[in-house]
């Protein structure tokens, strides 16, 4: 308990006294987690707006306006009927054409046209969602069937398809962007933070000679090491933290008039908080108390 | 009781530090240890605490054999051997308490026998009224005296002082060598390793002449001859 005691005594004296070295360690390590959790922020951004933009898709089946609600009720049972679909939505020709007058109710034009007809126009509309857009093209398939060709008027998914692959595509690569930078940041950080903490301890290579003489275990010489090495985590961790609930608290504003669905990065920290914080907290930890161990392996030497 | 048989210490095919030496140093002995640079005395001060181990032969100290010694075991053997070096090794951010206080602190002893043996120590150094000042603040005699003092912290059975008076000034020389004496007559072995002729020839005292790694001669109540 005494030497405990001590060990956390000349861990906080030595901090003190190498208040720069100290001062410096833990600004890399700040700037080491927030760089990781810019990246990580982004990618959370990325994959909520492509969720987005997912959710947006699907593919709308306009019916011929001869279509009755037999052949309509049958169509749906047999889209309903695939595994890849989570939901159908049927609108009525009648709520179709409310829709459409909704829309261009300033078109007189359009208005006075429509009224020229004695009959609606509009066929039913069916909306199809697939769990994932890859899935819109079975769907698709499978509508292309000659008994349902006189029934439906047009398929509106070909317009997004497109779309749909070059987000998954800017999605596959940012993600590997982000992993690949994620490791950069990591090797250029566990550099820094090694040559920072090798040396403040070389500045006490005096000292350490002394501890050898007068009779210090190497645990005793190593103990406030490692200390500081938990106090630097610590310290860079709840200061990274803060700055990272600060900079959401400024761009959240941003994030909900992007994002409709109320996500914001706050609601996403929160709620992988543990995981988040929890696993760079380790990380840190082990890199400085690895870092410290290698810097005074040539030190303890007897 | 020191006891050194055919000791070699052997750093590379140029570097033969140490030649098949053996003596033997009683227990309370005062022993003068002389000899030019290079002549192996710093190897030997190494052998002692374990900083270098034996090439060949066989060290013991009392009845513990630390040729082979496990590096666990080397905290231990250095508590039991006070050194003393000229440059006097002090931290300079801590005080003359705190310097003598690191050698207790750092082998665990509890805070309360601390505060007891502490000033003990500065007592029998000389140095009770300066326990609160930094050692940049002393002059180099009363350094050295903090270093003695340092070394006694753990009752050491054996002292070693590497060129204690190296320096020093002749008076403050002298009363290093004086205070020495002193932890000699507590029954303390004293290993002095010195180039200061006056020192040796002043002492009578046992007297071992290295010279290029051999002992070439070992007189009691000797003298410094080179």
């Amino acid at each position: 308990m005494t030497s405990l005691k001590r060990i956390l005594k000349f861990a906080f004296q030595d901090i003190g006294r190498n208040f720069g070295l100290s001062f410096m360690t833990v600004l890399i390590l700040i700037l080491m987690v927030l760089s990781v959790n810019a990246l990580w922020g982004v990618e959370a951004i990325t994959k909520e707006a492509v969720a987005t933009v997912k959710d947006q898709v699907n593919v709308s089946v306009y019916f011929s306006a001869n279509a009755n609600d037999d052949n309509v009720n049958e169509l749906k049972k047999y889209v309903s009927s695939f595994p890849e679909v989570v939901n159908v939505d049927l609108l009525s020709a009648d709520s179709v054409l409310d829709s459409f007058k909704q829309r261009h109710k300033l078109s007189k034009d359009i208005l006075d046209a429509l009224a020229e007809l004695d009959t609606n126009p509009f066929g039913p509309t069916m909306i199809i969602k697939t769990k994932e857009p890859s899935d819109y093209q079975k769907i698709i398939q499978a509508l292309n069937v000659p008994e349902y060709q006189t029934l439906i008027e047009a398929k509106s998914f070909d317009e997004h398809e497109t779309a749909l692959d070059k987000i998954q595509n800017i999605t596959n690569n940012a993600e590997k962007m982000v992993a690949g930078l994620v490791l950069l940041f990591g090797c250029i950080s566990f550099l820094i933070v090694f040559n920072t903490i090798r040396a403040a301890i070389h500045t006490q290579k005096v000292e350490i000679g002394i501890k050898r003489l007068v009779g210090a275990s190497n645990w005793f010489i190593r103990g406030p090491y490692i200390v500081e090495s938990l106090i630097f985590s610590v310290l860079s961790m709840a200061i990274s933290i803060g700055i990272i609930y600060l900079a959401l608290h400024f761009i959240d504003p941003y994030l909900s008039v992007i994002f409709s669905d109320g996500f914001s990065l706050t609601k996403y920290y929160n709620s992988h908080i543990l995981y988040l914080f929890g696993s760079q907290f380790v990380c840190v930890l082990v890199l400085t108390v690895v870092s410290s161990i290698l810097a005074m392996r040539r030190q303890l030497k007897v | 009781m020191i006891i050194v048989e055919g000791v070699t210490k052997v750093y590379s095919k140029n570097s033969v530090a140490l030649r098949d030496i053996s003596l033997h140093i009683n227990a309370g002995e005062f022993v003068s240890i002389i000899g030019q640079s290079g002549s192996g005395k710093t190897t030997f001060t190494k052998l002692l605490i374990a900083e270098e181990t034996p090439t060949k032969g066989k060290i013991k100290i009392g009845d513990w054999d630390i040729t082979n010694i496990k590096t666990d075991e080397i905290p231990y053997l250095r508590r039991q051997i006070g050194m003393i070096f000229q440059d006097y090794k002090l931290l300079p951010q801590k005080t003359v308490y705190e310097n003598v206080a690191f050698a207790l602190e750092v082998a665990g002893e509890k805070s309360k026998r601390i505060a007891q043996i502490v000033p003990q120590l500065l007592e029998i150094v000389g140095l009770s009224d300066r326990h609160n000042r930094y050692p940049q603040q002393l002059s180099g005699g009363e350094q050295q005296r903090v270093a003695i003092a340092r070394s006694l912290a753990h009752r050491p059975k054996i002292i070693v002082a590497d060129e204690p008076t190296g320096n020093l000034d002749t008076i403050n020389a002298e009363e290093i060598i004086q205070i020495l004496k002193k932890i000699n007559e507590f029954g303390t072995t004293v290993l002095l390793l010195t180039h200061n002729r006056e020192v040796v020839n002043a002492l009578h005292r046992r007297v071992i002449t290295l010279h290029g790694g051999n002992i070439v001669l070992d007189q009691e109540a000797g003298k410094y001859i080179l």
